[in-house]
């Protein structure tokens, strides 16, 4: 149930730490790393054929939101999947994730499994698609 | 449809094996574990299937009624094997999340960096929003404020130096041992010393946790505990590279110096 399989994924946090904790977690995926949205702005331009996107809120340049808008209005980019995983973990930061496009929102601290299921659901979602 | 996931209440989980290389160790058993439980479930699914076969093709009631029997047994077994791999999975994210944390806490030997790496781990992997990182001062041997992650309460706000004053906290840099609170006398949630041997480098504070986290779970028992060896040894190893680096520039200076005249 909670393999995952190997797909490229775009990784927007801030935090190292976090981008070690995805690249263990999620392996043997592909992982893009970038460490604020205009830097994934900048991935993307390059590898637009990522799987899916784990993005988090408050990073510095361009927050989490605001790149998760440049990629909603980009017709080329406007369908890969968005997974917010974020600390801010008040409803009306939750409920502004998922009305900008996000298709899950995840507080941190979170549990391995919570992400893989939120995955699995998106692979499962895509295959059927 | 959009999906919101929070993660206050894991289920409980055994205790982390101790020891530096612990974490490493620990998370090769559980995935050779996990594999063995993978493999086991997928057995028990092809004998459901094959018992599934045999109850389609039986004709007699004797043999239907054996093969539903099995059945049974095989999708009890299902069950069992299906809730083993769920916590053996559990299990395996727990000792990632371990093993993550010593692996980013000991990846430099920048202090700077070190500390930044805990405030990471406080923040995102035990959940707490407000916290205050005290460290020994190498000349005076005082405990200094290094590091204060969001609105502190009063006490912390104007505080460079920590002259003591917080019960849990003189408890826990006095003998080394792990304190949860708060107290009557203390706002602390949870004070964590950071122990080098028999050396008490400073203490982690936790003043507030994320709104959306009502309270410490079983796994933030395992990262406080590994905090408080790892983090103390990751400052002292960077602390005590930095002064080489200082001492070596020097020298080298000195050398240039020398052999200029």
């Amino acid at each position: 149930m909670n393999s995952v399989k190997n797909r490229k994924v775009l990784v927007v946090e801030d935090s190292r730490l976090i981008h070690k904790m995805y690249e263990v977690m999620l392996q043997p995926t592909t992982l893009l790393s970038a460490f604020n949205g205009l830097e994934a702005l900048d991935k993307l331009s390059q590898s637009p054929d990522v799987d899916f996107i784990i993005l988090d809120i408050n990073m510095p340049k361009m927050t989490g939101l605001e790149f998760l808008a440049q990629v909603k209005t980009n017709p080329a980019l406007a369908k890969i999947p968005v997974i917010i995983v974020s600390t801010d973990g008040k409803e009306e930061e939750v409920a502004r994730g998922l009305q900008a496009g996000a298709v899950a929102y995840l507080r941190k601290p979170f549990q391995r499994e919570d992400l893989l299921k939120i995955v699995n659901r998106i692979e499962t979602r895509q295959s059927a698609a | 449809m959009s999906e919101d996931y929070n993660m206050t209440d894991p289920p409980p989980v055994a205790d982390a094996p101790a020891g530096r290389d612990a974490p490493a160790r620990a998370g090769r058993d559980a995935m050779a574990t996990l594999r063995r439980a993978q493999q086991l479930v997928s057995d028990a699914q092809a004998a459901i299937e094959e018992a599934s076969r045999v109850v389609g093709q039986g004709g007699g009631a004797g043999p239907a009624g054996g093969a539903e029997a099995r059945l049974a047994v095989a999708e009890s077994e299902r069950l069992e094997l299906t809730g083993r791999l769920a916590e053996v999975e559990h299990q395996v994210g727990r000792l990632m999340t371990l093993y993550v944390a010593t692996y980013q806490l000991h990846a430099t030997l920048d202090p700077a960096e070190v500390q930044s790496t805990i405030a990471e781990i406080v923040l995102n992997l035990i959940g707490a929003e407000q916290f205050v990182l005290l460290l020994i001062d190498d000349e005076d041997k005082g405990y200094e404020v290094r590091l204060m992650q969001g609105e502190a309460n009063s006490r912390w706000e104007q505080t460079e130096r920590y002259t003591g004053g917080d019960p849990l906290v003189d408890a826990a840099l006095l003998d080394g041992g792990l304190r949860f609170g708060p107290t009557e006398e203390s706002p602390a949630l949870a004070v964590v010393p950071l122990r080098v041997q028999d050396l008490t480098m400073g203490a982690l504070v936790i003043l507030k946790l994320l709104d959306h986290k009502p309270a410490f779970v079983k796994e933030d028992h395992d990262l406080l505990d590994l905090l408080g060896a790892h983090a103390a040894s990751a400052i002292f190893a960077s602390r005590v590279y930095a002064k080489t680096a200082r001492k070596l520039h020097t020298l080298e200076s000195l050398i240039r110096l020398v052999n200029r005249g």
